[in-house]
């Protein structure tokens, strides 16, 4: 089916093609969008928020050479958001100019009046697609049973139109937040991942490749702090995605290591509650950079 | 490995499963064993994490994946395994049988107890008799009597349309059809509107030694509520909190309210409510649980440790949820004042002050539930 795309023949092979468009895989991850491919099947990336789970839909699309196409789910997202809708005022203005002579439904109801939307469009499609379906926990779940129907015969049935058949499955990346559990039907429909915060050594890794020319000993220390506020009560503990931000703002400072001032004047990047700030400051704070110091230079 | 061995593997690998309480289907197995051919088999992080991700759909059962991948492939030594007691898929029918054998015990003793009666004067005592000073044999009537009021539920309105002649918005995509007849002339109107569906409810009911009573009574309540529908998620704390959720769908309250003593209550040693909102807060909070959801807290607002965190967990809380509601059974008592000193920090953050001490007034927040506005917003 992927004939004329990219197609792996090992894990290695994925892994080191994720390397290249810039994203570090853990084994786990690079095994299950693997597997993903080899079993065309969906794949459920669950985790805390910024451990890279949209970035592995992006990565995996630049490695196949294929589109990326996002669903961005939320709160009432229905089908005309998120498969087709028609439209509308296009419609009543093409029965307004054919005045005299009559529309028929067909005519009225033909593609040129199809707005098309996401999943239709990962569907409907004959390039290589990876459908990224982000935050599926924030639809309701009437939404969910639907994406069930949608994954499980990857067809779509548009009444005017009939059904529409996908010619090449998308590779379909659903990623949740974990707001609340799934249905179970999703869930086996779909092969599952749990992404954790990196290992350090990793996190050195992906914010040396993030935030080129950044200092190894800075960012060292600076993945090494964020580790610290994850072991902290947080109302949200940083991600990965707030450690590249962190150091990519050290690193325009120009600066070579890490100190009270700098952290201080900076911790709104990693930090985005005010409680969390609150919490951080003043003893923990030095005590926190003392102990990311004390890692980096092990 | 050949394929047959790989598929007998498999198989016993997934009864294993099984065995610890992860359902795995006969899809799944099917699922892994393509996996495993498409893999590294001599890697065993590949076998791993393929074996891992085709057999297991959820976090919390990582764990006991994991001892029960060591005990097998790798024949390691490993800590007993844990036999889960109910399957999930029993859920519902457990709940309705509850139910059920309520309304027909009911009927067989007392004919005329069925809830559309509650008018009747025995029952009017009943109602206002305070729950700790009930015989057993009035709290049984009492009991069967919570599952009408838990049919009130908070509400609210999905962004989802469907066709309603006094909706408030043009159905388009039936107009354009509609309008085909008569050349483009809307003559028709076909209107739509919102649904209207339940609000996420999250209870969390304190169940430290001075609440006993009452909070006896509450889990029949919130029992009844599980039983209403999804969007509930019920917590008990005491020292600690635990989530009581899937206790209330498959058991009998009486088991969970039991279970949730042992892991949330030292005896004697009082009840930490700031405590218990933080790990709510941190574990639940950050999942975004309480995100718009009514809350209820029920408690005598009797707080062991400092009532400065009370406050900043009640402000957290509050932020997040669409409406929070209190109920203190001591309330019921009209000599009452909130002076304990949880309660005093709490009840600024409190959008209703409600008592909890008998059938009336739980019919009472049953009304508040169904009619809640978010306070910010009146």
């Amino acid at each position: 089916m992927y004939a004329e795309s990219v197609s792996f023949r090992t894990i290695d092979e994925l892994e080191s093609a994720l390397r290249e468009a810039d994203y570090l895989p853990d084994r786990g991850l690079a095994t299950a969008l693997f597997l993903a491919l080899a079993l065309e099947k969906p794949v459920l990336l669950e985790g805390e928020a910024g451990v890279g789970k949209t970035e592995a839909a992006k990565a995996l699309a630049t490695s196949l050479e294929a589109r990326l196409i996002r669903l961005q789910c939320y709160e009432g997202l229905d089908v005309s958001h998120a498969v087709y809708e028609w439209n509308y005022p296009r419609q009543l203005l093409h029965i307004r100019a054919a005045q005299e002579g009559t529309v028929s439904e067909e005519e009225l109801f033909g593609s040129e009046f199809l707005i098309r939307r996401p999943l239709l469009e990962a569907i409907d499609s004959d390039e290589p697609v990876v459908l990224l379906i982000d935050e599926i926990d924030r639809a309701d779940e009437e939404f969910e049973a639907f994406l069930l129907e949608v994954l499980s015969d990857f067809q779509i049935t548009i009444p005017e139109l009939g059904t529409i058949r996908a010619r090449r499955k998308p590779a379909v990346i659903l990623t949740s937040n974990r707001t609340r559990e799934l249905h179970d039907a999703l869930k086996r429909r779909a092969l599952f991942h749990w992404i954790g915060h990196p290992s350090i050594e990793r996190e050195v890794e992906i914010v040396m490749l993030r935030v080129p020319g950044i200092p190894e000993a800075l960012a060292k220390e600076a993945a090494a702090f964020v580790r610290g506020l994850r072991s902290l009560d947080l109302v949200k503990p940083p991600g990965v995605a707030e450690t590249i931000d962190w150091a990519q703002a050290l690193a325009a400072l120009g600066r070579e290591e890490i100190d009270a001032e700098v952290v201080e004047q900076t911790l709104g990047s990693v930090l985005k509650y005010r409680e969390d700030i609150e919490t951080v400051r003043d003893e923990t704070l030095v005590g926190l950079i003392e102990e990311a110091r004390a890692t980096a230079n092990r | 490995m050949q394929g047959a061995a790989i598929v007998r593997h498999v198989v016993t690998f997934g009864r294993v499963l099984r065995e610890v309480g992860i359902e795995v289907g006969p899809g799944r197995v099917e699922d892994a064993v393509r996996g495993l051919g498409a893999v590294d088999l001599t890697r065993q992080d590949e076998v791993y994490f393929t074996l891992r991700q085709t057999l297991v759909s959820r976090h919390d059962e990582l764990e006991l994946f994991d001892r029960a991948f060591v005990a097998w492939f790798l024949r390691g030594p490993v800590a007993p395994l844990v036999r889960q007691k109910q399957m999930r898929r029993f859920t519902d029918r457990v709940a309705r049988d509850t139910l059920e054998t309520g309304t027909d015990d009911a009927d067989d003793a007392n004919p005329s107890s069925t809830p559309h009666e509650l008018g009747a004067s025995g029952h009017e005592l009943l109602r206002e008799k305070d729950f700790a000073e009930m015989t057993p044999e009035e709290f049984e009537r009492v009991r069967r009597l919570m599952a009408a009021i838990a049919r009130t539920r908070p509400r609210r309105q999905s962004r989802r349309r469907t066709p309603d002649t006094r909706g408030d918005r043009l159905d388009l995509r039936r107009l354009c059809r509609k309008s085909l007849r008569s050349g483009g002339e809307p003559i028709e109107q076909p209107w739509k509107s919102r649904k209207v569906v339940p609000r996420k409810l999250v209870v969390l009911c304190d169940i430290s030694g001075s609440m006993d009573a009452y909070a006896r009574a509450l889990l029949f309540y919130l029992h009844a509520i599980v039983g209403s529908g999804g969007g509930v998620e019920a917590f008990a704390f005491g020292t600690r909190l635990t989530r009581l959720t899937p206790d209330l769908a498959t058991r009998d309250p009486e088991a969970a309210l039991a279970r949730a003593n042992e892991i949330a209550v030292d005896w004697g040693s009082g009840t930490r409510i700031g405590g218990s909102l933080a790990e709510f807060n941190t574990t639940y909070g950050r999942r975004a649980l309480s995100r718009g959801a009514v809350v209820v807290i029920v408690s005598d607002g009797w707080e062991r440790d400092d009532p400065d965190l009370v406050s900043r967990e009640m402000a957290k809380l509050a932020r997040a949820a669409y409406a929070v509601v209190w109920v203190n059974p001591l309330k019921g008592n009209p000599e009452y004042q909130p002076l304990a000193g949880g309660m005093r920090a709490a009840l600024p953050f409190v959008d209703r002050f409600l008592p909890g001490h008998n059938l009336r007034s739980l019919e009472e927040l049953g009304a508040v539930l169904a009619g809640i506005e978010r306070r910010h917003a009146a």
